[in-house]
Formats: structure tokens, C-alpha cells, sequence
């Protein structure tokens, strides 16, 4: 049967019942509408998450030896030359407009102690012009100022840590750790800022000091225990991973190097998105699951009101098959022109958003952390192509399978009782 | 036998039992006829007599309960629904009580849609229902939907649509009941002469005495038996 007839009979047997389509086919735009925005939102909040997170840890990528996320040791870190390998195989010209920033640190855990008390504290070895592009903290003073290139003694810590031993811009610090030959030792810093990022453990334990006093003080010279990379956005995470795999396939091929992207190196972060895509997909799944029999009671009340028709069409010639297929053609229009319509209308909400994003703040306040990460209550809802071949895709289904049962019934009709149906 | 030469219909024993709740209801008894290519046959009788029945079974509308039924030449009694379908598309007309006209679609459509099913090129299909709606009387009617034509307009329309495709037969089931006097006889006249000038065999089922007396041969039947079956000259 011809397909051109097949449609032509499916939207005009739609436009009989004009009302009771236009209703059926409101709710798949609102429904399309709803679904586009949604993952628009919910991928630029995770984006947003991600981001953050990432900057307060190491990176969407991050390259280490193979240990020292299980040991924090310094014993386990990367050479200088691996370093350099690293740093050079980031800057390749068909890799290097994917990173944003790349920040070389040396992370260890020891002790911080002031007149006041002592407490543990993460001391993170930077590269200030480097670290300042990787990380937020810089933004985040609320007294003094971040590190800078020619700083040597300098420290630069959470707003709790300093609140718990009683520093001020200039305070004196001594930090405790265990070098390079194992043995414990200290370095006198001063305080030259202090910062709030929002997320508790990080402002009570975290001090950024320059890398060189580092190498210095615990004697591993220009060694790091991380190269951290910032990318354009994660989804630059595949490709620059795979890169730096090859560059640095010597060295991993000895055990010496590996590169890990966020979710192998944040896994809580990780976790806490793969349930919040699950909880969107879940709500969304039911919402459509009522909108679907919202279709199959559109699309089957047109059919039984046309029992006598169908059995006429069948009398004519039509096969079974070919009865079941005008209802499927029907019922697939109607989602995909209301699907269609609807996408349009998420994605235009979607772009009108894309600016200046979507203020939350009256909702979630300004200081809200999740999973260890600082949320911005300003989301950008982000576009991505998949995310339309997703919908568009969904709704066809959602559009095939509602029509199968009323299909079925067209399908099967008695065409001698159909006749006397209205006798 | 050539397939011209073979009869439009033939039934050998044809029974059909209906079962209702408890009851068993034989519309159609032990029925053997045989109706020739271009015969113009009335089955009559009155209500329940089983003559609608019949014309279903003729039509591969519905399966003989025992019995054989030969439609220009093919048993259908034992067809596939696709089968059956292809059967009503290539060999049988049908027109009904209630017209039954596509209301989506306009007079011209309706009555090229067998022959669109059927394959045939455009300008054929316009060609033949041009030509038959001249014949018909409805000629400028073309491009009006079922619900801006009379009765009688529509079911001129359902004569068209059953009779362009060229099939072996055309089963009318009841075609006047809906249709005043005139209407009726014009009908009754558009088909006799298309039964005499293109040689389209007619079956109808009716118990309306204006087409009693146009048909050659007519079958009565009582309780879903031939009771009679005269030819007319």
C-alpha cells in the first residue's frame, strides 16, 4: 500500500476528531517541550558540578603514578621528567585548544600547627600562575591574596583552618609531613591569604604553598604527584585521555604513569550524577508512560468509532496488516509532528536560557554543597545534539508502541460484524 | 474451462451456523447455486432468511461453516485472510446498505481507492471514474466529500467505486434501503445498463420489490434455504 496514501488518510482521519488530536497532541509538545529543557538543565548542572568539582580536585584529567590515590605517599609520584612528558604531550597542537588549564601539584597529608593548636591539614605544592587558571580558590579570598610566581614562604589557607589555630594575614605556620626519605619534616610559612570555598573539608584542611618550597622542604626537587588538566568541557575527556595514554605509553606500559579521567578519580561525584541522570530519566519514563496511554486512548477511541470503516476497508481489499498499518501511521504522525513541534519548543526555552542561565538561588541559596562540591545556583542549561536523538527517538517509540494494541484491534476486526455494527 | 468461461459464483452445500450464548442460529442451510458471468440475481426474502449471509460468503466476508464456495473460478472457503483480501480487490465489488464511502476522502477518491490498492497508474484510475461518473450522472461532483452528497449521490458513488476496478462481481447487499422512490429506480437503472453495456455480473440481497422485479433471476430464500430460483427472460 502506498505510503503516500497511508498518510494522507492518517491526517486526515486526524483532523476529523480536531479536538480530541489537538489535546492528545498538547500534551506530547508539552511533554517534548519538558524533556528537551529538563536534560538541558540537568546537563548544565552536572556540567556545572563537574566543573566545580573538578577544580577542587584533579581536573576532568588527570595523570599519577599508578599508587598514590590509594597510598597518598610521596614516595609515589611522578619524576620530573614524567612530569615534563606530560606537561609537553598537553600542548600538542591538535590536543591544546581541548585544555584550559594544566597544573602540575604535589599533594601530601601532614600537619599544620600554629600557636594556637595543631590539625591536619592536605598541603597542595602549586604552580601559582598555573594553579590560579586550574583552580577557583583564587577567586574565592576573603582576605589577603593568592599566591604569586615570586612567593617562596608564602601559605594560603581555608577560612576554618585559619578560625582554628588563629591565623590572620601574616600569621605564622609551621606544616609537618614526611619527605622523601621518610623521615618527618617542617617548614615554617607565613600567611599571605585566606579563602572560603564553601565546601567544609576543604576550607578546614586545605594550604596551597608554592612547589618549590615544597621540593625544597621534603626534597623531591621538581617531582609532583599529579599533573591535573581542566578541558573545555567533559566531553573532551575521551579524547585527550586516549592522548596522553599514547604519549605516555611508555611509561604506563612500565607501570610507572597512569591517566585517569574524573569519574575513575571522583567517583562519589561520579556516582552522585549517574543517580541524578537516573532520577530525571525515572521521573521522566512515568511522566511519558501517562502520556503514552493518553496516546493509545486517543488513537483507540478513533478506531473503535470507526469499526464499520475499517471493516469497509477491509471488504475493499485491505489486508489486516495494512488496517493495523493506517492506525500505526496515524498514531506515529501524531507523536512525531507533536514531538517535533514540542522539541522546537525546548530548545527555543533551552537557547532563551543559554545566556544568563536560570537563577535558582531563591530555591537552593548560595552556599549549597552536594557530594563535596560547591553548587552554583545559576545554571546554563547545556545543548547537546545527543540529547535531541535521544528524545526525538523516545517519543517515536512511545509513539509506535501506543498504537500497536489499538493496531492489533483494527487489525482483527470481524468484517461481516463490522458491517452490521451500526445496523 | 477458460477462466471467462467459468461461472461468476458457485456454492456446493455451503452452510453457515452462527453460535449465540446458548442457541445455534443456521443462517445459511445447505446452499448450492451457481450464478453466471453477467447475470443480473436477486437473493430475496425477508429478514433473517439468510440471504445477506449468503452474499458475505460469497464475498469472503465471512467463512462457510461447511460447504465449498468458487469465486471466478477460486475456492475461497479455504483462503488465508491475505488471500481473501487480494480476492475482494481483484474480483469483487461490493456496495452497501449504508454506502460506506470514505468520509475523509472526496467522491472521486473513494471511487479510485480500490484501484489505487490495485496498482493502476493515475490517469487510468481518472480515466475509468470520469467516464462512469458521466454514465452515473454524477459528473462534476468529483471533488465533494460524502458528507455534501444525497443518499442517492452516494451511492452512486459506492456503485462507481465497485464497479471501475473491473471486478468478476458486484454484491450489493441491500443497495435501496436508504434511498427514496426515485432515487431507487434511477439507481436500479445505472446499474442495469452497466450490466448491460459493460456485462458486470450483480448480486444483490434485498427484499425491496422494485429490484426483485428489475432482476433476471431470482433466488428466494426462506429459514437459509433456496425455497426458489427463477429466470426471468
Amino acid at each position: 500500500m502506498h505510503l503516500r496514501l497511508l498518510l494522507l488518510l492518517a491526517m486526515r482521519n486526524l483532523s476529523r476528531q480536531a479536538r480530541r488530536t489537538m489535546l492528545t497532541a498538547a500534551v506530547m509538545v508539552l511533554g517534548g517541550a519538558l524533556l528537551i529543557f529538563s536534560f538541558a538543565l540537568g546537563d548544565g548542572s552536572h556540567e556545572n558540578w563537574i566543573d566545580s568539582g573538578i577544580r577542587t580536585s584533579s581536573g576532568h584529567v588527570t595523570v599519577e603514578q599508578p599508587d598514590f590515590r590509594v597510598s597518598r605517599k610521596l614516595a609515589d609520584r611522578l619524576t620530573a621528567a614524567q612530569r615534563v612528558q606530560a606537561e609537553q604531550a598537553l600542548a600538542m597542537p591538535d590536543i591544546a585548544p581541548l585544555v584550559v588549564a594544566v597544573s602540575s601539584r604535589l599533594r601530601i597529608g601532614g600537619l599544620a600547627s600554629s600557636a594556637a593548636g595543631a590539625r591536619p591539614t592536605q598541603i597542595l605544592a602549586v604552580d601559582p600562575a598555573a594553579e590560579a587558571r586550574f583552580s577557583t580558590l583564587d577567586d574565592q579570598v576573603v582576605e589577603g591574596r593568592y599566591l604569586e610566581p615570586d612567593d617562596r614562604l608564602a601559605a594560603f589557607v581555608g577560612v576554618g583552618l585559619a578560625s582554628s589555630l588563629e591565623l590572620r594575614i601574616g600569621s605564622r605556620l609551621v606544616v609537618q609531613a614526611q619527605d622523601s626519605e621518610n623521615e618527618i619534616a617542617a617548614q615554617l610559612i607565613r600567611v599571605v591569604g585566606i579563602f572560603r570555598n564553601g565546601v567544609p573539608e576543604v576550607d578546614q584542611t586545605v594550604v596551597h604553598i608554592p612547589l618549590q618550597i615544597a621540593g625544597e622542604w621534603l626534597g623531591s626537587g621538581q617531582d609532583v604527584t599529579n599533573v591535573g588538566v581542566v578541558l573545555q568541557g567533559s566531553d573532551a575527556v575521551g579524547p585527550v585521555t586516549r592522548h596522553l595514554e599514547t604519549a605516555l605509553a611508555e611509561p604506563i606500559t612500565r607501570g610507572e604513569v597512569r591517566v585517569m579521567g574524573w569519574r575513575e578519580a571522583n567517583p562519589a561525584l561520579a556516582a552522585a550524577i549517574a543517580i541524578d541522570d537516573f532520577g530525571n530519566y525515572l521521573v521522566f519514563g512515568i511522566l511519558f508512560l501517562i502520556i503514552a496511554f493518553g496516546i493509545v486512548n486517543t488513537v483507540l477511541m478513533s478506531v473503535l468509532h470507526r469499526h464499520r470503516e475499517f471493516g469497509v476497508l477491509q471488504a475493499l481489499g485491505l489486508t489486516p496488516g495494512q488496517s493495523g498499518a493506517i492506525v500505526l501511521v496515524e498514531g506515529l504522525t501524531l507523536t512525531a509532528v507533536s514531538g517535533f513541534v514540542g522539541v522546537s519548543l525546548g530548545l527555543a526555552a533551552t537557547w532563551y536560557f543559554l545566556g544568563d542561565g536560570l537563577d535558582m538561588s531563591a530555591l537552593v541559596g548560595e552556599d549549597m554543597t552536594f557530594s563535596g562540591v560547591v553548587m552554583d545556583p545559576v545554571i546554563v542549561p547545556l545543548f547537546r545534539a545527543v540529547r535531541i536523538a535521544q528524545v526525538v527517538t523516545f517519543i517515536v517509540a512511545i509513539g509506535a508502541i501506543a498504537s500497536i494494541y489499538p493496531a492489533l484491534r483494527a487489525a482483527r476486526i470481524d468484517i461481516a460484524e463490522a458491517m452490521k455494527f451500526e445496523r | 474451462m477458460t477462466e471467462s468461461n467459468l461461472p461468476a459464483v458457485r456454492t456446493e452445500g455451503v452452510w453457515k451456523i452462527f453460535q449465540q450464548e446458548a442457541e445455534e442460529v443456521q443462517a445459511v442451510r445447505d446452499v448450492s447455486v451457481t450464478i453466471e458471468r453477467g447475470e443480473f440475481t436477486a437473493l430475496a426474502g425477508p429478514s433473517g432468511s439468510g440471504k445477506t449471509t449468503l452474499l458475505n460468503l460469497i464475498g469472503g466476508l465471512t467463512r462457510p461453516t461447511r460447504g465449498r464456495v468458487w469465486v471466478a473460478g477460486q475456492e475461497v472457503s479455504e483462503m488465508s485472510n491475505q488471500a481473501l483480501a487480494q480476492l475482494r480487490l481483484e474480483q469483487v465489488g461490493f456496495i452497501f446498505q449504508a454506502y460506506n464511502l470514505l468520509p475523509v476522502l472526496t467522491a472521486m477518491e473513494n471511487a479510485e481507492f480500490p484501484m489505487l490498492l490495485q496498482g493502476l497508474a493515475a490517469e487510468e484510475r481518472a480515466t475509468r471514474v470520469r467516464e462512469l461518473f458521466a454514465r452515473t450522472g454524477m459528473a462534476g461532483l468529483e471533488d465533494r466529500r460524502p458528507g455534501k452528497l444525497s443518499g442517492g449521490q452516494q451511492q452512486r458513488v459506492a456503485v462507481v467505486r465497485a464497479v471501475a476496478s473491473r471486478p468478476a462481481l458486484v454484491l450489493a447487499d441491500e443497495p435501496t434501503a436508504n434511498l427514496d422512490s426515485a432515487s431507487s429506480e434511477a439507481l436500479l437503472d445505472v446499474m442495469a445498463e452497466l450490466n448491460r453495456d459493460l456485462g458486470v455480473t450483480f448480486i444483490f440481497a434485498t427484499h425491496d420489490a422494485r429490484v426483485m422485479g428489475r432482476a433476471r433471476r431470482l433466488v428466494q430464500m426462506v429459514d437459509g434455504r433456496i425455497d426458489s430460483d427463477e429466470t426471468r427472460a
